[in-house]
């Protein structure tokens, strides 16, 4: 029992992070029907820009801040940056192909990925770096849950990925922003004939997905340590892969998808071996295909005429 | 989502600032272009409690490793008029650049005492191979027409030796300071030496003193899936088994980033966790996922973890395959020395020192009209001896080109330092 709580906690910690890659990827494709491939590079370069803060304000020994404002201050310029990166992308690699075959800006986001990758090589050097979370945020912190302890550092992150995914349903379902960007998912023709700017839509869409990666490069850093150049390849994939169990396209589905892909790994590892969890992965990812080809939450295909 | 330029640009000089710190913050990445550059682990504060290896307890040692070539009966102490360049190959520039330079250091600082000592005129010829076998065959193709080399130290990966082993063919002799793959020297690749152990004396090592020293019953492997860790956990498992030990298997892959959920899987019964791995700052997060979660077994790394830097979980144990020479009361001058000229050092420059002096010394005593051959210095390689090595002990090679007598050595981290236990 402690074992199965404990798993929870851990596959819910990496389901956060899946999500929050997931959420990106499934807005983009919902307006654009274009798979960003180049996302997952975003969330490296959000990891980066918050090991920049951490640098910047003297470091995991000693930073002269206090820890709260170091944390909020991470997570919110690498979101910032990432959002900033991703309206770079979009506007540079992607406008200029939107009317052409789908096939284009797809070889396109392999390649703003690839670009992405050589580029922090070039600027970080290959070496592995670590936030050294525990020298700013005690290991030994933590809540109790019966035999099972989650630490201060998880609980962080999961706190930060719930409120994220709040605010954005709050904004998707509430604002006019948000009216604007499902009208525009549904039909991006019928909406800017509405009056509904569609470049401006397709921009905030850029720069809330990619915002979304920052935040999670960040949290990937305080809870897991390590960041370097080529971390974005993987992650992005599940986090692919939890955006298309959930239903490629639909919001709730991404967060489901996610939390489904992490608890899943953490499951695998934990019962039955760590060398198996990426097989059982996609084996999860096969098996919905075949049973639900649209996703878990996905809504069925409605010939547009 | 609309906002004014001011707004933008606002945003993008902050991003443009985080990024540029985070291109800084490593600091300590080594500048390549450097030949001098202290390597990155100069805080790499090492004790020793105890000489390493088979110190000889002969007292004319204070001169210890430079001493004239004794091999094979050249006069020695007087001038010898002999000159020739080594060729020296590594990872100077590239992901391991901070291995390569200390490399280099050592052979310069070889080189220049050998000069000295002994009145002869040798160079040295670099050859960077970024640890990459194909770059190596463009530097072995070099060396092999330069006829001024007459004789190579490196390359430093096994997979290197592999890969330049058809194009020198005998023809040239090379000592690897570093490569412990054991299928090199079975005969398949003519004329390589190399002065480090093999990767088969390092599993029953480590497994021996998990039982001798651990008292381990329970012992859990595991492998990143790559040859050199599934080999070593293979060869750590059969020496446990044949102790009656009880050994159980996972593996992860290098890429990973979490390994909670195995570390959650984590018996209370095990004693101890060993990770052959090549990736330290991976072992370092498992380190800290075991702490979370007040697992009590201790970690053991092999050769691959041994990295000042980047892994330091206190009471873990790592083997290397180089003792710490500041241990060795012989080599006290040598490190004083060095220190003073290039800074601090690891565990993969000494056997650079030892792979030169080899080289020089088989060259010195072959020379014929100031001019020693390629064929000379192969030949000569086997019979070379060198008393009071700077690795301690008589440096000798069998007649595979491994060194005799060769150990494994194991460092316990204590307060974040490399301390020799064994």
């Amino acid at each position: 029992m402690s074992l199965f709580l404990q798993l929870l906690i851990n596959g819910v910690t990496l389901g956060s992070v899946y999500a929050l890659i997931a959420l990106g990827y499934s807005m983009v494709y919902g307006i654009l029907k274009l798979l960003n491939f180049a996302h997952g590079e975003v969330y490296m370069i959000g990891a980066f820009i918050g090991y920049g803060v951490l640098t910047a304000v003297g470091g995991p020994a000693a930073p002269v801040v206090p820890v709260w404002l170091l944390v909020i201050g991470m997570v919110v310029v690498a979101m910032l940056g990432s959002g900033v990166l991703g309206v770079i992308i979009e506007r540079f690699a992607y406008r200029p192909l939107r009317n052409s075959p789908r096939i284009a800006p797809l070889i396109s986001a392999l390649g703003v990925s690839f670009f992405l990758q050589a580029s922090a090589l070039l600027l970080f050097t290959a070496r592995i770096r670590s936030y050294d979370t525990t020298e700013f945020i005690s290991l030994g912190t933590g809540v109790d849950i019966g035999p099972a302890r989650i630490s201060l550092v998880r609980l962080l992150a999961i706190g930060t990925a719930v409120t994220l995914m709040v605010a954005l349903t709050v904004l998707v379902r509430q604002t006019k922003l948000g009216r604007a960007m499902r009208a525009t998912a549904h039909d991006r023709e019928a909406a800017a004939m509405m009056g509904v700017d569609v470049d401006r839509v397709i921009v905030a869409t850029f720069f809330i997905g990619s915002a979304l990666a920052g935040a999670a490069g960040v949290m990937v850093g305080l809870v897991f340590g390590r960041i370097f150049h080529l971390m974005g390849f993987v992650a992005g994939l599940k986090g692919f892969t939890a955006a298309v169990v959930g239903g490629i396209g639909n919001i709730p589905g991404a967060m489901l998808g996610g939390l489904l892909i992490g608890l899943g790994e953490a499951l695998a590892a934990g019962y039955i071996s760590s060398t198996f969890t990426d097989l059982i992965v996609f084996g999860l990812l096969i098996a919905v295909m075949l049973l639900r080809p649209r996703g878990l939450l996905g809504t069925p295909a409605v010939d547009k005429v | 989502m609309k906002s004014s330029p001011r707004q933008s640009l606002g945003v993008l000089v902050l991003v443009v600032v985080a990024v540029a710190a985070s291109a800084c913050g490593g600091g300590e990445s080594t500048s390549t272009d450097d030949a001098t550059a202290v390597p990155a682990d100069t805080d790499v504060a090492m004790t020793a409690e105890e000489p390493a290896g088979p110190t000889s307890t002969e007292a004319a040692a204070a001169s210890s490793a430079m001493a004239s070539p004794t091999a094979t009966g050249a006069a020695s102490g007087a001038a010898v008029d002999c000159g020739g360049a080594v060729g020296v190959m590594g990872p100077f520039t590239g992901d391991a650049a901070s291995i390569g330079q200390e490399q280099l250091n050592w052979a310069t600082f070889a080189l220049d005492r050998f000069n000295t000592d002994n009145g002869t005129d040798f160079t040295l010829a670099e050859g960077d191979t970024q640890l990459d076998p194909a770059q190596a065959t463009t530097v072995a193709q070099q060396f092999i027409s330069d006829q001024e080399i007459i004789g190579v130290v490196g390359p430093a990966g096994s997979q290197e030796v592999e890969a330049i082993g058809p194009i020198f063919d005998g023809a040239l002799a090379f000592v690897s300071p570093s490569a412990t793959s054991t299928d090199l020297t079975d005969g398949s690749i003519e004329g390589f030496f190399r002065v480090v152990p093999r990767d088969d004396v390092q599993g029953p090592t480590d497994a021996e003193y998990m039982i001798s020293e651990l008292d381990a019953g329970n012992v859990l492997i595991i492998d990143d899936q790559t040859s050199y860790s599934t080999g070593l956990a293979d060869s750590v498992a059969q020496t446990l088994q044949d102790s009656d030990v009880t050994v159980d298997t996972d593996s992860v892959n290098q890429d990973q980033t979490d390994f909670s959920s195995l570390v959650s899987a984590i018996g209370d019964d095990v004693d101890v966790v060993f990770l052959p791995w090549q990736i330290a700052a991976n072992a370092q997060v498992f380190a800290q996922q075991m702490t979370e979660q007040g697992k009590q077994a201790t970690i053991f790394g092999s050769d691959g973890l041994f990295s000042p830097d980047d892994f330091t979980a206190d009471g873990a144990y790592v083997s290397s395959f180089a003792p710490d020479i500041r241990g060795i009361p012989e080599d006290e001058e040598l490190v004083t020395a060095y220190t003073e000229e290039y800074g601090e050092f690891g565990t993969f420059g000494p056997p650079v020192y030892a792979a030169m002096q080899a080289v020089l010394t088989a060259a010195t005593t072959t020379c014929e009209e100031g001019e020693p051959s390629r064929d000379a210095v192969l030949a000569a390689l086997p019979e070379t001896s060198i008393d009071n090595s700077i690795l301690g002990g008589t440096l000798t090679f069998d007649s595979s080109g491994d060194i005799e007598g060769a150990d494994f050595f194991i460092f316990q981290i204590q307060d974040g330092e490399y301390t020799l236990v064994q």
